[in-house]
């Protein structure tokens, strides 16, 4: 999604972005830096090593986790950008029975902690498990082996689509029916019609979906480790603490990998930027399945079933066996789930935090790729989208550095709320850019001319203009970082002033000590918040007409 | 318009809710690689006993360690609970902690606290072979953990090499044997064909499912799935003998050198050694106390009669870093 205003794009921008404006340049260059310090902190340290480091890369211990990490990120961007746009397609644009409820669920897979959904995916269908329990009733004896490769690509596709889904499904929102009335009225079919025109419309959505999945995919830890898959955030893991040259080689390394994705990205989308033809909102187009509508409701279905179904069961199948059997320990959750009213509510308040300072963070950075074209604009959509892929832990010890290296003042944020929050918008910051960047690219410039000439001021084109048209992109960007943030994890162990309890850090308790049940029941309530909070902020308020 | 008034009016509320909680300002802060489950009661116990208010930071051992590393000496933290010594030693060998009263260290035995006085050991883990009741006969078990690099065992034996008790194990192996032999093993039991979990946790899991016959981890994690499903055919199965694969790990407590409450965090080690607590450790995690006179939790044989080898993280050259770089050129995967 590219965002360069030099390329002449009709109806969007004339060719030759004009100057960018003092305040946005020093915006932007404000938020790059903020979001340059993990990658900073990796390299400052990383200069301390010298040739250490560069024996560590030489040695190609790295090159097989590397390898597989490729392999893995590519295998699953590519399944969630088809699972997800198909679903975003069928969602918005068809007559799929039920779609408001199935929209609203299917973003939730994206709030499930991959450390708990995959233990929980694992006692279902892995050998021996809870299905094949119930298989062997039926007369099936083996069920294939759900690890390594292709356990990691199963579950981390079903865990990642949401982010392809839910910024297409705003697009798709915000596109007026005539296009596709037009294609169906020259004869194509419900196919035709999704393949010249949804998807040329939709491809900046698809491609910033996509490269969150990739980076996602390769900053995973807590599935791949559980699916026995070794990439390079299991190798960083293992070396954390008494190879700490190998861990600083390796992260730098992810780090790289996911600037050199995100120019190579941002090259291949440069140009592919789509016309905005017709004014926006206005009727919205439902496609008739017709003879699809069988195999459409078995797809959705068959995704709700195995993200959402499998899991939720498994984790119900817990939370009821253990509340059934009681428990006598002391502060055991089974008996007094009260208890986790308290990390919910910690929880919400540092989501909504996250996800409303992440887009006020972003915003200007958006403005300027999409309007300014420049080195520096390149340069800071780089750093924020790249720090996605950074592990949790390394961002946390990147922010413990430099707040306790930073003079007066600034130290006392050590510990804090804010620094906490902070830390969510340099990790997550990335899926609130990539959101705003599709939301202002698709507002039409021509309404900005106009209102300019009209005399209106720039503060003012910009709250009366363009955040109105952009706000369904926006809410969806912010809805993603309030998602990943309700579930992240190391960070907020590392980051947290103490004592603050999330709902994350209580499902994390529990597991380490197998109490099953008691993390059941806080994943369950997280998945509940979750959806509620989707719901209230997001797709009601997404889904009024614009 | 409605609307928007609820979302500003849930946005100021959580806003508000963040600003309650704020932080005490001269409590004693805890960082505890112990989780809440375990620790969390004692702590409001000594609360209660003493009045000293307690800020606590739950998390993973080594991480802990990393963070406390990367403080340095402007650490908000007084005290410092690990599951192993592993991370304790990479602490002690940075300096950041203090040393500990002879009149804490002397309330255990020997061979579960530092020499240097950097660490106390609070309750203890044995090292064990869980088993599949299903698929492994009693009498087809091991007699030592060197066993198991034997074609007998080949594909069935799960292990966590990067999991912090293992490289325990493999040091105090390193100790015993000598650095030729612990690498000779680790090489032969990569060649064996074993099956590399995460972690404790999903080895036992496994083994419970059936998808795997037995495993290397502490003892005390079947119990916990026991007791959240007491029908799980898994079972410990104890090496005898002073065997390497017995040997048992302490959990740690240390006090950071650059605490400005030492005072207050040596009252809390001391409690944490005190019967009280010993009890507690006993009853509730299915841990061996290490203060002499407190009896072991039912079916667990008396720490006593258990004949671990004795070991010391600080005997060895290279320490930790040194067992990471075998276990990993052993060939193991995910190390």
């Amino acid at each position: 999604m590219a965002s360069t205003a030099s390329e002449p794009l009709q109806g969007t921008r004339r060719a030759g972005s004009p100057p960018a404006p003092r305040w946005l340049v020093a915006g932007s260059a404000l938020v790059a830096l903020l979001f340059a310090t993990p990658l900073a902190y990796l390299v400052v340290r990383g200069a301390a090593e010298g040739g250490t480091l560069r024996a560590a890369w030489a040695s190609g211990g790295t090159l097989a986790p590397l390898a597989r990490t490729l392999l893995l990120g590519v295998a699953v961007a590519a399944a969630a950008a088809v699972l997800g746009t198909t679903l975003a397609w069928l969602v918005a644009r068809t007559d799929l029975p039920g779609r408001r409820v199935v929209g609203l669920l299917l973003p939730l897979p994206l709030v499930m902690p991959s450390f708990i959904a995959a233990f929980a995916l694992l006692a279902a269908f892995a050998p021996g498990g809870l299905l094949a329990g119930l298989l062997a009733t039926l007369g099936v004896e083996r069920l294939p082996a759900f690890d390594g490769f292709w356990g990691a690509l199963y579950v981390l596709t079903l865990f990642t689509y949401p982010y392809v889904y839910l910024p297409v499904a705003a697009r798709l929102g915000q596109l007026p029916a005539s296009l596709e009335e037009s294609a169906r009225l020259l004869g194509r079919g419900p196919g035709g019609a999704f393949r010249t025109v949804v998807l040329p419309q939709t491809a900046p959505a698809v491609w910033a979906g996509t490269l969150l999945v990739f980076l996602y995919t390769i900053s995973d830890f807590g599935a791949v480790q559980l699916l026995r898959y070794q990439t390079l955030t299991t190798s960083i893991y293992a070396a954390r603490v008494f190879d700490r040259t190998g861990a600083l080689a390796q992260s730098l390394l992810l780090g790289v990998l996911a600037l050199a994705v995100v120019a190579a990205e941002r090259r291949v989308t440069r140009g592919r930027r789509p016309a905005r033809l017709g004014p926006p909102g206005g009727r919205r187009l439902r496609v008739p399945l017709g003879r699809w509508k069988a195999p459409a409701v078995a797809l959705v279905a068959g995704v709700a079933g195995l993200a959402l179904l499998a899991p939720v069961g498994v984790l119900v199948f817990w939370a009821v066996r253990g509340t059934l059997a009681g428990s006598s320990r002391a502060g055991a959750l089974v008996g007094d789930v009260g208890a986790l009213a308290g990390p919910a509510l910690n929880t919400a308040a540092l989501a909504v935090a996250a996800a409303l300072a992440a887009l006020l963070a972003v915003l200007p950075v958006a403005y300027l790729t999409t309007r300014h074209a420049s080195r520096l604009a390149g340069l800071a959509n780089a750093v924020v989208v790249g720090g996605f892929a950074l592990p949790g832990l390394v961002v946390a010890l990147a922010l413990t550095f430099w707040t306790l290296q930073a003079p007066g003042p600034v130290a006392l944020l050590y510990q804090t709320q804010a620094l906490l929050v902070f830390a969510y918008v340099v990790h997550f910051g990335s899926q609130a850019l990539r959101a705003a960047q599709v939301a202002v690219a698709a507002v039409p410039a021509r309404l900005d001319d106009a209102a300019r000439t009209l005399g209106a001021g720039r503060l003012r084109r910009l709250l009366t203009v363009e955040l109105p048209l952009a706000r369904g992109g926006l809410l969806a960007g912010g809805g993603l970082v309030l998602l990943s943030t309700m579930k992240e994890l190391p960070a907020t162990l590392l980051l947290a002033p103490p004592g603050l309890e999330t709902l994350a850090t209580k499902i994390w308790n529990a597991t380490e000590d197998a109490f099953l049940a008691d993390a059941s029941l806080a994943a369950l309530l997280l998945l509940l918040l979750s959806g509620l909070l989707t719901w209230l902020l997001v797709a009601r308020r997404g889904d009024a007409p614009g | 318009m409605t609307r928007r008034t609820a979302a500003l009016a849930l946005t100021l509320l959580l806003t508000l809710a963040l600003a309650g909680c704020s932080r005490s300002r001269d409590a004693l802060t805890i960082y505890s690689g112990r989780t809440q489950n375990l620790v969390g009661p004692l702590l409001e116990r000594f609360n209660q006993e003493t009045g000293i208010a307690i800020d606590v930071k739950y998390g993973d051992s080594a991480e802990l360690a990393l963070l406390l590393a990367e403080e340095g000496e402007r650490s908000p933290a007084d005290v410092f609970l690990s599951q192993s010594p592993g991370a304790t030693g990479f602490l002690a060998g940075k300096g950041l902690l203090g040393q500990l009263d002879g009149r804490l260290l002397d309330k255990v035995d020997p061979r579960f606290r530092n020499r240097g006085g950097r660490w106390v050991g609070l309750s203890a883990r044995q090292r064990v072979l869980v088993y599949n009741t299903a698929m492994v006969a009693e009498r087809d078990l091991p007699d030592s953990v060197l066993d198991l690099t034997g074609p007998r065992f080949a594909g069935k034996v799960a292990v966590a090499p990067s999991n912090g008790s293992f490289q325990d194990f493999v040091t105090a192996m390193r100790q015993l044997k000598g650095d030729d032999a612990a690498a000779r093993w680790l090489r032969d039991m990569a060649r064996n064909r074993p099956r590399t979990y995460a972690n404790n946790n999903a080895i036992v899991e496994a083994v419970g499912r059936g998808e795997i016959p037995m495993g290397l981890v502490n003892h005390y994690y079947n119990y916990r799935f026991q007791k959240e499903n007491p029908a799980t055919p898994s079972r410990n199965h104890y090496f005898h003998g002073g065997d390497v694969g017995a040997l048992v790990i302490p959990s740690t407590a240390s006090v950071l050198a650059g605490s400005d409450q030492a005072d207050e965090a040596a009252r809390f080690v001391e409690f944490l050694l005190s019967p009280e607590a010993q009890r507690y450790f006993s009853d509730q995690t299915f841990e061996y106390p290490l203060v002499p006179g407190i009896p072991a939790a039912e079916g667990l044989p008396p720490l006593g009669s258990v004949e671990s080898p004795s070991y010391d993280v600080d005997d060895l050259g290279g320490g930790l870093e040194r067992t990471v770089e075998l276990i990993r050129s052993s060939g193991f995967n995910g190390v």
